[in-house]
């Protein structure tokens, strides 16, 4: 990158340039205000259609600025980061402020020790990341010769993030990690198998790609998966759901406990908070701190430190993820975090003795499906799937619907694998569910 | 603003080179149960550049938009084009289409500028609306949102555009109680434009809010539909939807590359007769579309692609490389959505053609079956198999509209859904707000006439 065109501010250093904002917020009449400055840097490498396409460099960096006066509230973002256009921003973000409507649950954190946080390489070894590409694409040819990687994407991010706020909150973050991911479909002559993708994030480049996260496992089945048929009949049955695709049907809980509908009052669970909303064999956790994770972060997005918290432990609602806003609105207690980060706890039994505990059922790979309904219902194909019969599975499908309620799908959880999938970012067990309709 | 003419950078080109300066600025507000949850602006903007050279592709990209950091990623694209090309030694010799064009866009609103005051207050006016009229509703969503991409390019081979293409656009959405259960609906307004261009007098959004809520009160009556293979119109969003995620995406070419199963389908009647289904560039029978592009971002001037002719496959999507493959010229739809982002190859504005009946003629024609009027979301893949989310529908029984539906899905395979079309409205809309996401989120327009077909749909 080039020297900074940074006007009169060149003479600070990173960590200066928030504090310079705050200061310019301040004065320029802000009750309470927050500045995040971040920065950070690039590199990825693509293969298209199974060769080698593209490497790429970016850069960016950026301000987001937020103030609250008379508690009316603006927030503003740019990534021009020179004297003209901050103080031109500062002055945007008060009158933004000053045309909106109050609102007493409008807030900033309050004074916290200031900390400096840092987790993950800041450079990328590059050569190592095009030798592990260079390796996936021999390993996927030489394996699985009848499927394309229609598109894979190994990228190494890192970056710094200052959060300052008028309370004297002073947060630094610093971290890199890499992250692969990689879409393929299987052919052979006119058959073809539903694309299908996988990833995974890292702290290093220590392993083969194929051996992160689910990728070998999907290559595999999407192989299997060229010649597929529909399930013999409509049945009310049993589920597995793979590790790839539990969070279409978490993602329902974490909707119903963060601060849009909270707020809007369309919660199901705004009074479960120590009430079972699962039956007692699930507990998740939010972890950003986890040293388990190579993902995660120290500093939520209104400017606390994050922390590690139980969502639901055995089956019990134990936190809502409501930021500083949502709490106020709400009268409900603030989240330790804000969410992501998400570890399932494995159950006891192997995975191979939960297919075999099936009559009748589907283990659910990939899940495309409709947004799930207010109270739950879905329905949805079940994509790169394979029909179970008898405890064993029998071939893979198409054309199959799953339909059911997520509410009352969790309710009914049979059981859940001791093995587990680590993607970086999260961990999640295979989950058997009852009496779901498969059409 | 941007530089319009970057001539004055064309010497910093050795190899084949695209140079894009960019500002994407973003306006938005929230209001839930009347309070502002979100009001803010950004904007982002910066330089990239793109080497081609010996079958890889180096790209470089700054969020400093100087002279310095201009000539800086030029050299670093052709610094990163260099380690793949000592790598990758596969595809020497390869050279691209060569397309030349000059056009220059600039669709910023004439209307004098609103305030942000003049927004909130635009959005209070429509919330006391609602709340004063439906004051049984459990909860009430408004969001105002704008996009302006603004971008200026030069490319080696002398192509130069710049482009200011905004979007306007505002959803409500309304929630309500009926027998312990929560039901939901939203719509979308506006389009291409700035929010001035879509958003001036609140009064004039009464009657859809009012239509809007006599859906969701009906909706919450609703029945369930009854699943199986049923004769169904789709009207334009679903129409728009089927022809975008499920036909469109399988003939992109990269896709193709990829192992769509559209690869095989060439020449092939792929669709009933009356199905010819475009990717439009920039207009259809002199209106602009949603999405208007003229000159795409790798400096091809863009021409409608015409996907299915009178129901035969006749072409995919191209950009520069994928045309280099397939033996073809490229057809204009290489986009990216940020300064930082690579072009892509994505779909502009596409629909099915209009045929020659009305809806009601369509409704007529069904004894039992329904009418299905928007989608919530949808996927598809490169089987063409989809699914698609539908919020709001009717029943049709005896030929006429009966008591309107709940929550359901559609599924099936886009290729013989198209087959069993046999009516297509001779209207056309247009959806207000389509994105579409493939690396790149970027904005798409959707739309088309309403068609009947059968699809599978779920029921409980």
């Amino acid at each position: 990158m080039p020297s900074q065109y940074w006007g009169s501010l060149a003479h600070l250093r990173d960590a200066e340039i928030p504090d310079y904002c705050i200061e310019q917020l301040i004065k320029a009449g802000g009750d309470k205000v927050q500045c995040v400055y971040s920065k950070g840097e690039k590199r990825e490498l693509n293969v298209d259609a199974g060769e080698f396409s593209l490497f790429r460099t970016t850069a960016n960096h950026g301000i987001s600025l937020a103030v609250i006066k008379d508690q009316k509230k603006g927030s503003l973002s740019i990534n021009k980061i020179n004297q003209e256009d901050i103080d031109e921003s500062v002055a945007t973000v008060l009158t933004m402020a000053a045309s909106s409507m109050p609102d007493e649950a409008y807030d900033i954190s309050e004074n916290q020790p200031a900390k400096s946080f840092s987790k993950g390489p800041t450079e990328p070894e590059l050569e190592k990341m095009y030798n592990r590409m260079e390796e996936f694409m021999d390993f996927s040819g030489s394996t699985f010769p009848t499927t394309i990687i229609e598109q894979a994407i190994m990228d190494f991010s890192a970056g710094t993030s200052y959060y300052r706020n008028s309370n004297g909150v002073a947060f630094d973050e610093t971290g890199g990690s890499y992250s692969f991911s990689a879409m393929f479909t299987s052919k052979e002559g006119e058959d073809t198998s539903s694309f299908n993708s996988a990833g995974f994030s890292s702290l290093d480049m220590d392993n083969p790609l194929h051996e992160g996260g689910s990728i070998k496992r999907l290559l595999k089945e999407s192989a299997e998966h060229v010649r597929t048929k529909p399930v013999p009949k409509k049945f009310t049955g049993d589920i597995i759901v793979t590790p790839d695709c539990i969070m279409d049907f978490i993602g329902f809980f974490l909707g119903n406990i963060s601060d849009y509908r909270l707020i809007a009052g369309t919660s199901l669970f705004r009074e479960s908070i120590g009430e079972a909303i699962t039956n007692g064999l699930l507990t998740l956790h939010s972890t950003p701190l986890s040293d388990d994770l190579s993902g995660g972060y120290f500093v939520t997005g209104d400017g606390y430190e994050a922390a590690n918290a139980t969502i639901i432990e055995q089956g019990i609602l134990k936190t809502f993820l409501l930021s500083l806003y949502g709490s106020n609105k709400t009268g409900l207690k603030r989240g330790p975090n804000s969410g992501g980060s998400l570890i399932i706890d494995s159950g006891k039994t192997a995975l191979n003795d939960i297919v075999k505990s099936v009559k009748q059922g589907v283990l659910l790979s990939r899940f495309s499906g409709g947004s799930p309904s207010d109270n739950g219902d879905f329905s949805g194909v079940a994509k790169n799937s394979f029909y179970i019969e008898d405890g064993e599975i029998q071939y893979p499908i198409s054309e199959t619907m799953v339909s059911g309620n997520i509410a009352d799908m969790f309710h009914n959880i049979k059981d859940i694998s001791e093995d587990n999938v680590n993607f970086g970012d999260e961990i999640f067990p295979w989950i058997h569910f009852g009496g779901i309709t498969v059409s | 603003m941007i530089y319009k003419d970057l001539n004055q950078y064309s010497g910093h080109f050795s190899e084949y080179t695209e140079l894009r300066l960019q500002e994407n600025r973003n306006n938005r507000i929230s209001m839930v149960n009347g309070d502002v949850m979100g009001n803010s602006v950004s904007s982002s903007s910066g330089v990239s550049s793109r080497v081609y050279k010996e079958g890889n592709w180096g790209f470089s990209s700054s969020p400093d938009l100087s002279d310095s950091a201009v000539e800086y990623v030029v050299r670093s694209a052709s610094d990163n084009v260099r380690f793949m090309n000592d790598r990758n030694k596969m595809e020497c010799g390869f050279i691209l289409p060569d397309t030349c064009g000059h056009y220059e866009m600039d669709l910023t609103t004439q209307i004098s500028r609103n305030s942000q005051k003049q927004w909130i207050d635009f959005l209070k006016d429509i919330d006391d609306y609602i709340q004063k009229k439906y004051p049984n509703l459990t909860s009430r969503t408004i969001v105002l949102a704008g996009l302006d991409m603004e971008k200026s390019l030069l490319t080696s081979s002398g192509s130069t555009s710049y482009s200011m293409t905004p979007r306007g656009i505002m959803y409500v959405s309304l929630s309500m109680e009926n027998n312990g259960e929560l039901v939901e609906l939203m719509d979308v307004f506006g389009g291409l434009g700035q929010l001035e261009d879509h958003f001036l007098d609140p009064t004039q959004f009464y009657a859809n809010i009012d239509s809007l809520a006599d859906h969701l009160s009906r909706k919450a009556d609703g029945v369930y539909t009854d699943a199986g293979m049923k004769d169904v119109i789709l009207d334009a969003d679903l129409a728009g939807i089927l022809a975008h995620e499920a036909i469109g995406h399988t003939t992109e070419a990269d896709l193709v590359l990829g192992g769509s199963v559209a690869r095989e389908y060439m020449g092939r009647q792929v669709a009933s007769e009356l199905v010819t289904l475009i990717d439009y560039a920039n207009s259809v029978e002199g209106k602009t579309c949603p999405v208007p592009v003229y000159i795409d971002d790798e400096g091809t001037p863009s021409e409608d692609t015409v996907i299915i002719k009178d129901g035969e496959l006749k072409s995919f999507m191209h950009n520069k490389d994928s045309a280099r493959h397939f033996e073809t010229t490229p057809t204009g739809n290489a986009r990216a959505y940020a300064f930082s982002d690579e072009p892509l190859i994505r779909m502009r504005n596409t629909a099915i053609k209009p045929g020659t009946n009305t809806l009601e003629e369509m409704i007529a024609a069904i004894d039992d079956g329904y009418y299905l009027m928007k989608s919530s979301n949808g996927q598809a893949d490169s089987t063409s198999e989809f699914m698609f989310g539908v919020p709001l529908g009717y029943e049709i029984r005896g030929g006429k509209l009966g008591n309107a539906i709940k929550d359901t899905t559609i599924s099936g395979v886009a290729f013989d859904v198209l087959k069993t079309i046999d009516m297509i409205s001779s209207d056309m809309t247009w959806s207000a707000g389509g994105m579409c996401g493939k690396k790149q989120w970027i904005p798409v327009g959707m739309g088309g006439p309403a068609i009947k077909c059968q699809v599978n749909i779920g029921g409980r």
